[in-house]
């Protein structure tokens, strides 16, 4: 019966679900980051990386995620083109 | 001689800490150890009302620490085994009765005669908590499957980390293995691996808990009982018998119980 109301509503088992919200609530009890830091951060890599460049500043993602044993930062930035001269910086 | 001392915790309340202590510490004084174990819930005692023990208080834990006792005279014995003891927590006062220091010097003297002192904690995080945790050496901290006593847990873990205590374990208390199995209960494993420290045991859900609190006898007392026989476990590990199976979500098929069955 539970199946089925499951299916007809479109949600996954409740403890998946669970698990995942605890993933990303753990994570940011445990470092204590804000939203604010989080955004300063991005603003850091975007400023590094224009550097030696050109990026595509709205589409770049900055993460945390936690693996097995450790604590991710995953960003994910689309590169427009490297600069010629990147090499010699 | 110097015992264990170990304070059992978890943060959120009602997920087990006094059943797990009063379970624990029964198992280990039937296999001979001397065994103490400490209510630090002052205020809201209920070790002894579990331990069935409720009728034999004169002297508490913060008249102990205030010398209107000597220590032996607030250690009530249990009707049971000879060599098993509650100290009770105060009734009437409030936690700041007593300092971290203080309790740290109770809990070294009580493991000089002691194989172990265990000590039972209030919920929260608050001076209630640090004086549990201050004469402890190893923590066991028990969680529920559930999101808000996993959250808490995971605050615990930070502030015993935090204080140094040298071996902090993990107990998961009322597993349903039907709903793990359904899929609408977070199994040990991801539990274990959202709060990542390892696994003393884990105690399957159970009307047995409740009919044992409601007598005042610790379920391990019941043979046939599978969570007691969980508690039964957990005691063994703690003591160092290391080659126990781990208790899974209930579905280890034919060798899992045969296993029990052994070791049971």
């Amino acid at each position: 019966m539970l199946s089925i109301l499951r299916r007809l509503l479109g949600n996954g088992p409740s403890g998946n679900i669970a698990r995942k919200r605890m993933q990303f609530v753990l994570m940011h009890d445990r470092v204590d980051i804000t939203p604010d830091m989080m955004e300063a951060v991005k603003n850091d890599i975007i400023k590094v990386l224009s550097r030696y460049m050109e990026i595509d500043n709205r589409s770049i993602k900055v993460n945390l995620e936690q693996g097995k044993d450790f604590m991710a930062l995953i960003s994910n930035v689309q590169v427009k083109r490297v600069y010629r001269h990147a090499s010699s910086i | 001689m110097a015992g264990k001392t170990i304070v059992v915790t978890s943060g959120k309340g009602g997920v087990g800490k006094t059943t797990t202590v009063a379970n624990l510490g029964t198992t280990l004084a039937k296999k001979k150890y001397s065994v103490v174990m400490i209510d630090t819930d002052i205020g809201l005692r209920n070790l002894d009302v579990v331990m069935g023990l409720e009728n034999r208080i004169v002297y508490n834990l913060v008249d102990i620490i205030e010398g209107k006792c000597r220590k032996e005279q607030a250690m009530i014995r249990d009707r049971k085994i000879p060599n098993l003891f509650m100290i009770p927590a105060a009734q009437t006062r409030e936690k700041n009765s007593i300092t971290p220091e203080q309790m740290k010097e109770l809990c070294s003297t009580l493991a000089a005669d002691f194989d172990y002192v265990l000590i039972d904690c209030p919920a929260g995080i608050e001076q209630g908590f640090k004086n549990a945790i201050a004469g402890a050496e190893t923590a066991l901290v028990v969680t529920t499957p559930e999101v808000s006593a996993i959250r808490d847990a995971d605050r615990v873990i930070g502030l015993l980390e935090a204080a140094m205590l040298k071996h902090i374990s993990l107990i998961i208390n009322r597993l349903n293995a039907k709903m793990v199995k359904r899929g609408d209960m977070m199994s040990t494993e991801d539990i274990i691996s959202l709060l990542s420290v390892p696994l003393l045991g884990v105690v399957p859900e159970s009307d047995e808990v409740v009919v044992s609190t409601n007598r005042g006898v610790p379920l391990v007392h019941d043979r046939s009982s599978k969570a007691g026989a969980a508690f039964r476990r957990m005691a063994a590990r703690l003591n160092g018998e290391e080659n126990l199976p781990l208790d899974g979500d209930g579905s280890q098929g034919f060798l899992g119980r045969v296993k029990r069955l052994i070791w049971d």
